[in-house]
């Protein structure tokens, strides 16, 4: 072929390029001449090159571009040190971005050098998410937030720098500006000494850069009406609970009874709270479980009867919604804590009442805890001087009482916390009930396995909060998941390096060969020279999809089944992972009874989601497959639901299924009262029962995919087939048994393929309506999966639970295919 | 076997769209009835009436007496056979046949279920029983297990027949049943629809856009266009006393010769022809625009050599022509010829001298020949046989 030609038809409009005339004259000249060119076919093969080549280009030019943008910026970083920051704004909103990204000009521009780049991913959870994939690309931030309670575990792996050298030469410097580790808070600053064992002391990972004591917010109007004295700062459990009492008997003028106290159950204050009668869930290590001393039972035992053995003492815990701080902002509960500082940016909106703050009450002693986040710097930081400088800078007295301002933590600088940036006019009036509680406060020790706390969140839970299981068995089962998370020969270590460059060869050889294979083949057979022609402009078309498959799938599939045969926190670099072998596999099948829970709940949920689903969308299939007037609204109006965001959803249906005030248990209880039943606590109370149930209720909302799919299908089926039928007198229920199902039977068996596939993957609306719980309930098994990647950094146990997944899936759906093979007509899909 | 009487039935769609208007027809008892017309007539949507298919927005229907206009399907007694033969994909052809037969249990429930476990037993043997001897009849009997995948079109077709006269109704309706089939098979089959007519004795309403179908199969056939019946009679009389020039040239192949025109005292003359029209057959014809109609079979063909021999025709008129098309049929042949600018088909004797451009004479005999009132629908006018009758 001329290379003319094709140079020349770049363009597809012949009025813009002129040298389309060009080529055209030079065709019919080679057509007069005799050569035997049949033109319109040079035309099609120049077409189909110049947009096989273009197609090659565009994924040259985007991973070109991409390759570009990283080598302009490491050049653009020659000019100066550049640090990266990396920090979050939760309850601080714009306002402590503004602050930080301030002091950080400022920093600046009394640095001259030294750039400083934030990153700011927006709450905690995104930037844990942000900081674990920056840590596995081994491009960490030079320094960060970390909170205390993660200072074991990131100290564990590794992943800060000692800060004790800097600190005991700051302290013997005069130079201006460097850190006193005297003007902080001690009980502040052992946060965040780790010694491999126990919190409190050793090694100094981080700076603090503000902290919070907690207590109780009390709402001054309601204490008033209910005639009780406001609480000082020594007040006792007896105190609060008579209060609480109290303002629980106390009505609205509509005659509604008040609630004396929220009481939130997290894990650590929980601990707060023990600490208050001098115990606490264990002892001096991790292995040593206190929770079941006699004295620390009675304290939990007590908390569980003032929630559930009495009315409007304290608010019941089956509302998912009506708890954590929002729901002192009502104005219907008398007390809300143990919280620390950091609601008070949200109630000081509060128009309504009155309110203030009392430090946590005594039980037997007086005790408060140190919830506390510094700034660390990254041990893989390449300029860790700097990153000092910066460090101390951003926790100096000024930058201190920047913040303090914002309400929403206390300054771990004493001076700027005694200052009146802290100790100001607006709400709460009692700042210095913070303060005072310091002495008498305790560093909550934490050990690195994230699990620890969670399995000791979810246990309480449904002990202390929903009360869908007795205390003791709650306190029993989260002692029996702690011992078999400490005795998983996968925590013991010991294991050897992952061999990457061994496995790599491997890979790279059994590619190239069946790369080289696959054009030995190629290249034997024997095809006529136009149809391998035809050939490589088709694989010329395919090939941004190829590369993009061979890029974005396949490398991470080959990865993640790697990856599953290894023990790999996701906060370290690849080259940290090590090799457990079926280890993942074996914990997950033979030991993890979590993992069996997780199972579980999926089953069932599939078992109801999927039979339910379908039903309704048969049903809805059939209505909307109805001849009457404004059907196309309908259709619309059925499929709209499912183009809706599942976060959104979920959380419109965390209403709807609210035990007290959900849609739903309104609608139930006036239609079940009358049999003397009462509608389920969905993720309550009963959730062992409706829990999954709840969630394949809610599956409903998705059905128009389905529907739609079953509505073509039921006018794939010809007309006639029903009309023979209705003519020869069979009856309606006959005809949609005997015709109609026979006949959707590909689509039907499509749909239910898809929605087994689908409901085994459910996730999104557990994450954000339930995040797996009361207990592990709710826990399915990608939640779960989830749970083990991304919350206690089991890349590879959650690669293999993946591959798990995968199996059983693929099971499922040969079975389903296999033993439906000879019930399924595909007649009814061709005309 | 029932009379079916249709009353101005009339069905009108959404908006004012008629697809059947005013059709006042009477069906004897075993009458053998075909619905004919081009398509999109109204023929089909008057079968589904009958049927209960289609909803009849005006008039009544009425099988053996009964008007049925609110009875659903199954409560009319008939049997329907289909274009697509609609058979059940998913059923043999047995379980297609015995679909239909398989009546609702009576009681429902686990005490039905045992009560009338020997009762249903007794049912399903019978109805086997009937399959099996329907099946013999139409010599579908080996294909009883076979799914109709398997099946050929003439064997679908007859399974779909063997559907219908399983049940033994009062009223076949067939809705253009044989036009997926080829040909032979067409020809075929329609021999044998008439036999099990013959046989069964049956009421039947058959519908189809093949003329000739119609002619071959109809006891009375019922011409429809645009909705509105325009002829109801037998093959015979659509044929010779077509009720206007839509049915004459619907009916008959080749299709019949027309020549616009005027009467004017006792003579036809059109741009190209004088043709004189003997009064003994339209006697006292006033003078006004017409059509001629001649079917191509009264038309003779003279070669110019033998012009003047003397084929002395009794009525007639011979007028000189150019051959323009001929197409052979063996025995016979169709032959297109030009009289000035007015093209006529002959259908004659195979005359192998004959070569297109040949100078010929044109003999039109007016024996069924048919005068119509100007205009595409124009009615036939009135002659002497009429009176006769």
């Amino acid at each position: 072929m001329p290379v003319t030609v094709h140079a020349n038809s770049t363009g597809s409009s012949a009025a813009r390029v002129t040298g389309a005339d060009r080529v055209v004259a030079i065709l019919c000249f080679m057509a007069r001449d005799g050569i035997a060119v049949n033109v319109s076919r040079i035309v099609g093969i120049t077409v189909r090159w110049t947009l096989g080549v273009a197609a090659v280009a565009l994924v040259v030019w985007a991973f070109a571009r991409v390759g570009w943008r990283e080598l302009a910026r490491s050049r653009t970083d020659a000019g100066g040190t550049t640090l990266t920051v990396l920090h979050w704004s939760g309850e601080g909103g714009p306002e402590e971005d503004d602050i930080v990204e301030s002091s950080l000009r400022a920093f600046e521009a009394a640095n001259p050098g030294l750039h400083v780049k934030r990153i700011n991913p927006g709450d905690a959870g995104s930037f844990y998410t942000k900081l674990q994939t920056m840590m596995a690309a081994g491009e960490p931030p030079d320094i960060f937030y970390v909170g205390n309670e993660r200072i074991p575990s990131f100290a564990a792996l590794g992943l800060m720098e000692p800060l004790d050298r800097f600190v005991a030469a700051d302290t013997a410097s005069t130079e201006p500006g460097a850190l006193k580790i005297a003007d902080l808070y001690p009980q502040v600053v052992d946060a965040f000494r780790y010694d491999g064992n126990t919190a409190g002391h050793g090694t100094l990972w981080g700076i603090p850069k503000d902290f919070t004591t907690v207590g109780f917010y009390y709402n001054k109007d309601l204490f008033r009406k209910a005639g009780v004295p406001l609480p000082k700062d020594d007040w006792t459990w007896d105190d609060f609970i008579a209060t609480a009492r109290a303002i629980g008997a106390a009505k609205d003028d509509a005659g509604e009874h008040f609630t004396g106290a929220e009481f939130v159950t997290w894990p650590a204050m929980v601990r707060a709270y023990l600490f208050t009668e001098g115990r606490d869930v264990v002892g001096a290590t991790f292995d040593d479980v206190t929770i079941t001393d006699p004295k620390a039972m009675a304290a939990l035992e007590r908390l569980r009867a003032w929630r559930h053995d009495e009315e409007h003492a304290l608010t019941s815990g089956r509302s998912k919604i009506a708890t954590g701080s929002a729901v002192f902002s009502t104005g219907r509960v008398g007390m809300a804590g143990p919280f620390g500082r950091w609601v008070v940016p949200e109630y000081r909106r509060i128009q309504a009442f009155d309110w203030d703050f009392a430090p946590l009450p005594r039980g037997s002693e007086r005790a408060n805890i140190i919830l506390t986040v510094s700034w660390s710097i990254s041990a893989q930081s390449k300029h860790k001087d700097d990153a000092w400088k910066l460090v101390r800078w951003l926790t100096n007295v000024e930058g201190q009482k920047a913040q303090a301002r914002l309400g929403l933590a206390i300054p771990s600088n004493r001076a700027a916390a005694e200052s009146d940036a802290f100790i100001d006019q607006a709400k709460p009036a009692n700042d210095r009930g913070f303060l005072d509680a310091i002495p008498t406060s305790k560093v909550i020790n934490w050990p690195p396995n994230a699990k620890f706390e969670q399995l000791l969140g979810t246990n309480l839970d449904e002990g202390l909060k929903t009360g869908n299981k007795p205390l003791p068995e709650a306190v029993a089962a989260f002692e029996t998941l702690w011992k078999q998370e400490r005795d998983s020969p996968l925590g013991r270590g010991g294991f050897p390096a992952m061999p990457w460059r061994m496995l790599t060869t491997i890979i790279i050889a059994i590619t190239a060969a069946g790369a080289a294979a696959v054009v030995l083949w190629f290249r034997k057979r024997p095809l006529p020279r136009h149809e391998a022609r035809e050939e490589r402009a088709g694989f010329l078309f395919a090939s941004p999809w190829i590369i993009g498959f061979a890029v974005f799938m396949a490398f991470p599939v080959v990865l993640s089944l790697l990856l599953s045969f290894t023990s790999w926190r996701g906060l370290a670099t690849l080259s940290e992972a090590k090799w457990v072998g079926v280890g993942n596999y074996q914990q997950l099948l033979l030991e993890d009874s979590r993992f069996k829970t997780s199972v579980a709940v999926t089953l069932y949920y599939v078992l109801v989601a999927v039979p339910l689903g379908q039903l309704l969308a048969l049903g809805a299939a059939l209505l909307m497959n109805q001849k009457v007037r404004g059907i196309p609204f309908f259709r619309a109006a059925w499929y709209l639901p499912s183009v809706l965001a599942g976060v959104g959803v979920a959380v419109l249906w965390r209403w709807v299924f609210d035990s007290d005030a959900g849609l739903m248990n309104s609608v139930l209880a006036p239609i079940l009262s009358p049999f003397g039943l009462a509608p389920p606590h969905w993720f309550g109370a009963d959730a062992k029962t409706w829990g999954a149930p709840a969630f394949a209720i809610m599956s409903a909302w998705f059905v128009g995919g389905s529907m739609m799919i079953y509505l073509a299908g039921l006018q794939g089926i010809p007309d006639e087939l029903n009309e023979a039928a209705e003519v020869d007198g069979v009856s309606r229920v006959r005809r949609f048994v005997g015709i109609t199902l026979p006949m959707l039977g590909p689509v039907i068996l499509f749909n239910v393929l898809m929605a087994v596939i689908g409901s085994f993957q459910v996730f999104t609306q557990a994450f954000v309506m339930t995040g797996g719980e009361p207990g592990d309930l709710t826990r399915f098994y990608v939640l779960y999966l989830y749970n083990q990647g991304f919350e206690y950094y089991e890349m590879g146990y959650a690669s293999a639970m993946a591959w798990i997944l995968l199996a059983v899936v693929l099971v499922v759906t040969v079975v389903i295919l296999r033993s439906s093979a000879r019930h399924i007509y595909y007649e009814a899909l061709k005309k | 076997m029932a009379t079916i009487e249709l009353n101005h039935v009339s069905k009108t769609y959404s908006g004012d769209v008629r697809a059947v208007s005013e059709a006042t027809l009477a069906f004897r008892d075993g009458e053998f009835i075909v619905l004919v017309g081009p398509s999109g007539c109204g023929k089909s949507t008057l079968l589904r009436m009958i049927a209960g298919l289609e909803a009849i927005t005006g008039g009544t229907v009425a099988i053996g007496g009964r008007v049925v206009n609110d009875l659903p399907p199954k409560d009319r007694d008939v049997a329907m056979v289909f274009q697509n033969y609609a058979l059940y994909p998913h059923m043999t052809v047995e379980k297609n046949m015995a679909f239909g037969l398989l009546r609702r249990r009576q009681h429902s429930g686990l005490s039905g279920l045992l009560f009338h476990a020997t009762e249903r037993r007794a049912e399903l043997a019978a109805i086997e029983r009937k399959v099996l001897d329907t099946a013999r009849t139409l010599g579908i009997e080996p294909l009883l297990a076979r799914l109709p995948r398997a099946l050929s079109g003439g064997q679908r077709q007859r399974v779909a027949l063997g559907r219908a006269l399983v049940r033994e109704p009062q009223v076949f309706l067939f809705d253009e049943p044989l036009s997926n089939l080829d040909a032979r098979l067409r020809i075929e089959m329609r021999a044998e629809i008439r036999e099990l007519h013959r046989r069964t004795k049956a009421s039947m309403v058959y519908v189809t856009h093949d003329q000739e179908e119609a002619m071959t199969l109809a006891d009375r056939m019922v011409v429809m266009k645009f909705g509105v019946v325009q002829q109801f009679g037998t093959p015979g009389e659509c044929y010779a006393r077509p009720a206007n020039r839509f049915v004459a040239g619907f009916v008959g192949t080749p299709v019949m010769n027309f020549i616009d025109g005027r009467v004017d005292a006792g003579v036809f003359v059109s741009t190209d022809m004088r043709v004189p029209l003997p009064a003994a057959r339209w006697p006292r014809m006033p003078a006004g625009p017409a059509t001629l109609g001649v079917r191509p079979d009264q038309l003779r063909v003279l070669h110019s050599a033998d012009a003047g021999a003397g084929n002395t025709a009794t009525e007639g008129t011979s007028v000189p022509a150019t051959v323009r098309a001929i197409e052979r049929l063996g025995d016979r042949m169709d032959i297109a010829v030009m009289i000035g600018g007015t093209r006529l088909t002959a259908r004659i004797e195979n005359d192998d001298r004959l070569v297109e451009g040949d100078s010929v004479l044109v003999h039109i005999g007016l024996g069924a020949a048919h005068l119509f009132a100007s205009g595409e629908d124009g009615a036939r006018l009135a002659d002497a046989h009429d009176v006769a009758r």
